[in-house]
C-alpha cells in the first residue's frame, strides 16, 4: 500500500472521531496498534509542555493499547459515578496536513475542537488543541502507534476521559 | 456590628452529648463564603509553596492567598521575601507569568520598576512629576505580605500579621513533613508538570475528601477492580499499583490498619499500614533510610498518609504522592493545584514508576480523581436540602476518639491532640472536628 494523501489521512482522523463521538469504543480501541503511544502532555509553565514522560508529568500517558481497555473498561463497569452520565461528545477536526515518514509510516498533524455536553450538571465546555498521529500499516490496514494530544485549556472542569479529547 | 452568623447554628459541637454536627450553610452560603476569604485564607497562615519552586537568586513564582495574588521571590541575597502582586502605582498585576526569573520586575502599565526583593527601583518621570511631599512620604515599595515562613522548604505566608509564629501553627505536622522531606538526604521537589482543574463544590468537600478513608471502596470500585486485575496478571504493559499492595482499606483486612490524628490550629492526618515492598518507588532506599533514621521512621515513610494542613495544603501519599493547593473561587467553585512532590535524587526507574502511579490515581485525567469531584458536584446539589441542615458525615469514630496519640505515634515521637487506632472498617470522621474547630477559631470575630 502506498502512502496516505490529504483526503485519506483526514477522513482516517475523521473515523476515529466519529467513533469517540458514538461511543464506539471497540471500533476506536481497534485502530491502535497493541503496543501504541497515547500521550497527552502537561503544561511545565505557561509556555512550555511537558517533553519527557519518564522525568515529567504528563495528563495521560500510555505504553501499549492495553491501558486503554483499562480505560474503557473503567467506563463501562458501572462502577464510575463520573461516567454514570455520559457526556455527550462532537468533535471538530481540521487542518490537517499528512506526510510520509522514512520507516513507511504517516505522520499527521491536525488541529481539534470537542464540544462536550456534561448531561449531569447540564454545562457545556469545549477541549481544544493540536493532535500527532503516527500511523503503521499493520496486516494491510493502518493503525495508530502514536498518538499525542497537545491540550491547549488544560484547566480541566471537573473531569476529562479518553473521549473528551 | 451586628453578627449574621451565630456559631452554634453552624458548627453543633457537644462532646459531652457524643454530638459533632455541620450545618449545609457552610458549603452553600455565599456571604458566608465571602468571610470565609477574609478570615479563614486571609486572616491566617496559609501555604504558598516551595522554596525549591524559587530556587536560585530573582527566581520566582506568583500565586494567591485568598484573593489577593501574591509573588514569592528569592532576592540577589538569596533570600525568600512574599509580597503582593500588584504595583501600588495603580493596582495592577506586576507579574503575569505563573514563574520565571527576574532581576527587575517593570509594571506593564507605567513601569513603576521593583527588584527581586520588593523595593521601589524607579517611578517613571518621578522629578517631573510635580508630586506633593505626601507622596515622597509614602511607602512605593510592594506591599510585604506580613508574616512569611518557611519549614523544611514548606513556604506558608499570613496577610494578617497577628497570628502565631509558623513554628506553633504547624506544631507536631513539622514531624508529619519531615517524613515527607526526609526520604532523600536533599528533600523533596516538584516533579514538572502542574495539573489544575476546578469542581463546582464548596472547598471544604475537598478538604475532608483527603482525609476520608470511609469513601474509598464506595467511590472508586471501578479503580479497584482494575487493580485486582493489574495486580493477577502483572503485566509488564500497566503500572503496578501501591494500593493494591496494601490492606488497610480491604473490608476483610483484621486487627489494626492505621487511624487518624488531629492537631492544633485544623491539621489532620489519616494513614494506613503499607508493607515496605517493591510496590513504592523509595523501596530502592528502603536500607539507606532505616540506616539513617531508624526503622520505625522508615516505616512510617511508607504508610499511606493523607495530611492536611489548614486550610489549603493537601500531601497524599497513597497511590503516588501528590501535593495539592486549594484555592477557593465561589462558595460553589474551587480551583486545586496539584504536582507530584518527589524524593530529590531517586532513580530514573523509581521516578518513571512515580509518575505512572501518580497519573492513573490523581489527575483528572486519570481513573480516580474524576470519581471524587463528581461526588464533591453531587454533595453540593445535596447541600440545598433546608429542612434538615445538619449533615450526618461527621459522626463515626467519635467513641473511638482519645485524646493524645498511642502506640503508633510514638514511634516517631508524634504528639497529636487526638487519635483514633483503627480497624478497616471504622474509617474515622471524628477527625474533621479539628477542622471546623480551626475554622470557628479563624472566623470567631464575624460569628456570634
Amino acid at each position: 500500500m502506498t502512502a496516505l494523501g490529504q483526503a485519506e489521512a483526514a477522513a482516517f482522523l475523521y473515523r476515529e472521531a466519529l467513533f469517540l463521538d458514538r461511543g464506539d469504543f471497540d471500533a476506536w480501541l481497534d485502530l491502535y496498534t497493541a503496543d501504541c503511544l497515547f500521550w497527552m502532555p502537561a503544561w511545565r509553565d505557561d509556555g512550555t509542555q511537558t517533553d519527557d514522560p519518564d522525568r515529567e508529568l504528563s495528563l495521560i500517558f500510555y505504553r501499549s493499547r492495553r491501558n486503554l481497555e483499562d480505560r474503557i473498561q473503567r467506563i463501562r463497569s458501572g462502577f464510575s459515578v463520573a461516567s454514570t452520565v455520559m457526556p455527550r461528545v462532537s468533535h471538530m477536526i481540521g487542518n490537517v496536513l499528512a506526510e510520509a515518514m522514512d520507516d513507511a509510516g504517516m505522520r499527521l498533524d491536525s488541529s481539534f475542537i470537542v464540544n462536550v455536553q456534561d448531561v449531569r450538571t447540564n454545562r457545556s465546555h469545549a477541549y481544544f488543541g493540536r493532535y500527532e498521529h503516527e500511523l503503521r500499516l499493520e496486516d494491510g490496514a493502518w493503525k495508530i502507534a502514536r498518538k499525542v494530544i497537545r491540550l491547549m485549556n488544560d484547566v480541566v472542569p471537573t473531569m476529562l476521559d479518553i473521549y473528551g479529547v | 456590628m451586628m453578627k449574621r452568623f451565630a456559631l452554634r447554628d453552624l458548627v453543633d459541637d457537644r462532646p459531652q452529648d457524643g454530638v459533632f454536627r455541620i450545618n449545609r450553610s457552610l458549603f452553600r452560603d455565599p456571604a458566608l463564603f465571602d468571610l470565609e476569604m477574609k478570615h479563614v485564607f486571609e486572616g491566617g497562615w496559609v501555604f504558598v509553596g516551595l522554596s525549591t519552586q524559587a530556587e536560585n537568586p530573582h527566581d520566582y513564582f506568583a500565586g494567591t492567598i485568598g484573593r489577593v495574588p501574591i509573588i514569592v521571590s528569592r532576592d540577589g541575597n538569596g533570600e525568600l521575601r512574599c509580597f503582593v502582586n500588584a504595583c501600588p502605582h495603580k493596582g495592577v498585576r506586576l507579574v503575569q507569568k505563573l514563574c520565571g526569573n527576574a532581576r527587575r520586575h517593570v509594571c506593564p502599565y507605567h513601569s513603576w520598576t521593583f527588584d527581586s526583593a520588593g523595593t521601589n527601583r524607579n517611578i517613571k518621570w518621578k522629578k517631573s512629576g510635580c508630586y506633593s511631599a505626601g507622596f515622597d512620604e509614602e511607602n512605593h515599595d510592594l506591599a510585604s505580605v506580613p508574616r512569611f515562613g518557611e519549614y523544611r522548604g514548606f513556604l506558608f505566608a499570613s496577610l494578617n500579621p497577628d497570628v502565631p509564629s509558623l513554628e506553633e501553627h504547624l506544631g507536631e505536622t513539622r514531624k508529619l513533613l519531615d517524613l515527607v522531606v526526609d526520604k532523600s538526604p536533599d528533600g523533596v521537589e516538584l516533579v514538572p508538570g502542574r495539573v489544575c482543574f476546578t469542581f463546582a463544590a464548596n472547598w471544604k468537600m475537598q478538604l475532608e475528601n483527603c482525609a476520608d478513608q470511609y469513601h474509598f471502596t464506595s467511590t472508586h470500585p471501578s479503580y479497584i477492580r482494575i487493580l485486582d486485575q493489574r495486580a493477577k496478571e502483572q503485566s509488564s504493559e500497566v503500572v503496578q499499583s501501591s494500593i493494591a499492595a496494601a490492606d488497610f482499606w480491604q473490608e476483610d483486612a483484621s486487627g489494626v490498619t492505621g487511624g487518624t490524628y488531629s492537631f492544633d490550629h485544623g491539621h489532620v492526618l489519616n494513614w494506613g499500614v503499607m508493607p515496605v515492598s517493591a510496590a513504592l518507588p523509595e523501596y530502592e532506599r528502603a536500607d539507606d533510610l532505616a540506616r539513617a533514621h531508624g526503622t520505625a521512621k522508615r516505616d512510617w515513610m511508607f504508610n499511606m498518609r493523607n495530611l492536611t494542613i489548614f486550610p489549603n495544603l493537601q500531601i497524599a501519599e497513597n497511590a503516588s504522592s501528590q501535593m495539592r493547593v486549594i484555592r477557593p473561587i465561589a462558595h460553589d467553585l474551587t480551583e486545586m493545584q496539584t504536582w507530584c512532590i518527589a524524593p530529590r535524587g531517586e532513580s530514573a526507574q523509581a521516578r518513571s514508576f512515580r509518575i505512572r502511579q501518580y497519573e492513573d490515581f490523581f489527575n483528572p485525567t486519570g481513573m480516580a480523581t474524576p470519581d471524587d469531584t463528581v461526588c464533591y458536584e453531587e454533595a453540593q446539589y445535596g447541600m440545598a436540602e433546608q429542612e434538615r441542615p445538619w449533615l450526618q458525615g461527621h459522626a463515626r469514630g467519635l467513641t473511638a476518639s482519645v485524646e493524645g496519640g498511642n502506640d503508633y505515634s510514638e514511634l516517631i515521637d508524634l504528639k497529636p491532640a487526638q487519635s483514633v487506632l483503627a480497624d478497616a472498617q471504622l474509617c474515622d470522621e471524628s477527625l474533621f472536628g479539628s477542622y471546623y474547630r480551626a475554622w470557628a477559631a479563624r472566623m470567631a470575630e464575624v460569628l456570634s
